[in-house]
């Protein structure tokens, strides 16, 4: 069923309109900008024609068959109304991404349950209201204008917030931060919720990251089944709004009166093995890690810095988030004893290589030395925006140090011009994960190797 | 009386709670250690009983109405002698009939002095959303002040039994600090095992709370024990 929503054959838009700015008209205008190549069908009263497609006066005029409704009719009760429309028509799929439903209270809810009472009887999966629905490659359902084409990536964002189809996916698709491949935003969730696009996105093949971000948890119980059967396979990173104490309750014994629902929510964030995230910026950035890095095989880290301070502050870092900074062997010690006027350690300080044979030459010979030691699981690179960081940069040599190694890199930065320290952030942030600050990257990282190990075990 | 025919009999009666003796049965049947409490109605039972038991033992009011039964004056512990006890036991009515007067009392539980061990907490609570979750920490000042627990969603396996006891910031009282003797660790990560398959597979229990546990080298001793129906 949740293939309707994702792959649809025809899509009607109920409330299209051929006034451009105007909501019904962007959808139209998204979809027919998608590589959607399906039947369109506008439903619209008073329109014959929108964007060269035919409009019809109702859904139960359409001549074919229609998997996916959408609707952002003006009232609630239009909304219901057009339900019934669906049922008649034999439509198995709705997006409602009118608000003015449960959110509201009031009559709001009574228009909610009469929605889902018409879903029930006639078997109609609907995702909403209140929502803005799915921007994807193959179908755009949001009411937000998405200029460019969203890439055909690897990575799911699912959750109750407008702010993730919208914003976030047009931070995406613009800056090309994140590989993204489908974005869906469910709002009300009064039927369709976190677990359906759980386990939807878990079975498919080409999703390798799921970022989830939710409000309230529809049912947990069966939230903590699924993803901890989807998180064995791809990780799921999980951002969960509303984790106050103040969701302690009223309880008879002491064990209720701890339970607060954070502690219930980590308890299972960390029994299922998803990876939780603090903020909307950690729910994008794991995600990127996750699905640019490979999985390292421990926790064992390589800090490659130029200076010692910086290293000395990663070193705590990595520290306080559980990673080990070990010795190189003596083997890799004294492969590189020319490189180093002391002998190499961890972290591994770059200066006097880079001083003897320049900073181009130290990133292709002495850094893919330290980086392929046996006692290295990965390695957090830091730059700077400096002028003689501009070759290695264009000429993308840890890009292919990276590949070649197949271990997994976060890059932080931490100085420099912008002019040079733009040139990272964005080119190299395309294809490698680079951070603005040091504690962000190096924590990113302890999730990577935190979610590694977890499945070394579970395969062992 | 099995342990469903007592959650059956207190659902006929109408009642949520159950006495400390009920929860200990129901415990102690799906097999975690409970110390040995039984009623008594009358003095002369109680000193039957702690005699039966051997000195030193506790007294403690039974009533559904009463929960707190410190608060009430309800608790009497290292009673060594049968004056002592006849003692505790009028003194116990006295004072819970003073505190509640409209409780319906049915006697007084008498129980064994456990010897003394680092003391726990695990219990059970029924998440609106999530379902039962398990619940383990480090008992008395540490659960109350510090909140030092750790919680998992029923059902748990091992592994998660294993994760609880290992995350508790506390965790180096339990393996034996400064002379203390170390917990039977493994023992009680089969405690939450048993608690949690219990609660998976009985229908109906709200809330548990077995506080304190008493921990040994080998073994642990669950000293107080309540559990909450769901109301219909």
């Amino acid at each position: 069923m949740m293939e309707l929503f994702f792959k649809p054959k025809s899509i009607a838009v109920i409330g299209a309109s051929g006034t451009p700015g105007k909501l019904g008209y962007v959808i139209i205008k998204n979809i027919s900008d998608s590589d959607f190549s399906g039947n369109v069908y506008p439903v619209n009263p008073k329109s014959d024609e929108i964007l060269g497609y035919k409009v019809y006066r109702s859904v139960t005029e359409i001549p074919g068959d229609v998997d996916l409704v959408v609707t952002v009719l003006p009232t609630p009760k239009l909304t219901v109304a057009t339900m019934e429309d669906c049922a008649k028509k034999g439509v198995k799929a709705v997006i409602i991404e009118s608000a003015g439903f449960a959110e509201m209270g009031g009559d709001g809810k009574l228009y909610q349950q009469q929605i889902v009472d018409i879903a029930k009887k006639n078997n109609i999966r609907v995702m909403g209201p209140n929502c803005s629905g799915i921007v994807s490659r193959d179908i755009v359902t949001s009411i937000y204008p998405i200029t460019k084409k969203v890439p055909k990536g690897n990575v799911v964002l699912i959750g109750q917030s407008g702010l993730l189809a919208a914003g976030m996916a047009s931070d995406l698709v613009e800056n090309e931060s994140l590989n993204v491949r489908n974005v869906c935003s469910f709002g009300n969730k009064c039927d369709v919720n976190e677990n359906d696009l759980l386990e939807y996105f878990g079975n498919q093949d080409d999703v390798d990251v799921i970022s989830m971000y939710l409000e309230t948890i529809s049912d947990g119980r069966n939230l903590t089944r699924i993803a901890k059967k989807v998180a064995a396979e791809k990780p799921v990173i999980f951002l969960s709004g509303g984790r106050t104490e103040a969701g302690a309750r009223a309880a008879m014994s002491h064990t209720g009166s701890i339970a607060s629902n954070a502690m219930i929510v980590e308890a299972a964030v960390k029994q299922t093995g998803m990876i939780m995230a603090d903020d909307f910026t950690e729910l994008k950035d794991f995600a990127r890690v996750f699905s640019t890095q490979p999985l390292p095989k421990g926790n064992r880290v390589a800090v490659i810095t130029l200076a010692g301070s910086v290293g000395v502050n990663v070193s705590d870092l990595c520290a306080n988030f559980g990673l080990e900074l070990p010795k190189l062997t003596p083997e890799t010690t004294e492969k590189l004893k020319d490189m180093f006027d002391t002998p190499v350690s961890n972290p591994v300080d770059l200066y006097f290589s880079v001083t003897k044979i320049g900073f181009t030459k130290t990133l292709e010979t002495t850094f893919p030395d330290a980086f392929r030691d046996p006692n290295i699981d990965a390695a957090v690179i830091i730059l700077a925006g400096f002028k003689y960081t501009e070759e290695a940069v264009q000429k993308k040599i840890i890009q292919k140090i990276v590949k070649e190694v197949g271990k997994p890199v976060v890059v932080c930065m931490v100085v420099g011009y912008n002019k040079y320290k733009n040139v990272i952030m964005d080119e190299m942030g395309k294809e490698l994960p680079v951070f603005p600050s040091l504690i962000s990257g190096v924590k990113a990282l302890s999730k990577l190797c935190e979610y590694g190990i977890r499945k070394q075990k579970m395969s062992s | 009386m099995t342990g469903l025919d007592i959650i059956e009999k207190a659902r006929q009666e109408k009642r949520t709670i159950l006495t400390e003796i009920e929860a200990k049965q129901i415990l102690g049947e799906i097999g975690i250690n409970c110390t040995d409490t039984r009623l008594a109605t009358t003095k002369q039972e109680a000193v039957a009983l702690s005699e039966e038991m051997g000195y030193p033992v506790v007294l403690k009011i039974s009533s559904v109405d009463i929960t707190h039964k410190s608060d009430a004056g309800g608790v009497k512990v290292n009673l060594k002698d049968r004056a002592e006890v006849e003692k505790a036991f009028d003194e116990i009515m006295t004072s819970c009939r003073a505190a509640c007067p409209d409780a319906d009392i049915e006697g007084v539980a008498v129980q064994g002095m456990a010897k003394t061990g680092t003391e726990i907490i695990m219990g059970m609570i029924k998440d609106p959303s999530f379902g039962p979750v398990v619940m383990f920490g480090l008992g008395g000042v540490l659960v109350e002040v510090l909140k030092d627990v750790s919680f998992r969603i029923v059902p748990i396996e091992k592994k998660d039994a294993i994760e609880m006891t290992g995350e508790i910031q506390g965790k180096k009282l339990l393996e034996g600090y400064r002379g203390q003797e170390p917990a039977d660790i493994a023992y009680l990560q089969d405690m939450l095992l048993k608690l949690s398959d219990f609660v998976d597979n009985t229908p109906g229990i709200e809330e548990i709370d077995m506080n304190p546990v008493f921990t040994y080298k080998e073994g642990a001793a669950v000293v107080d024990a309540r559990i909450i129906l769901a109301a219909d």
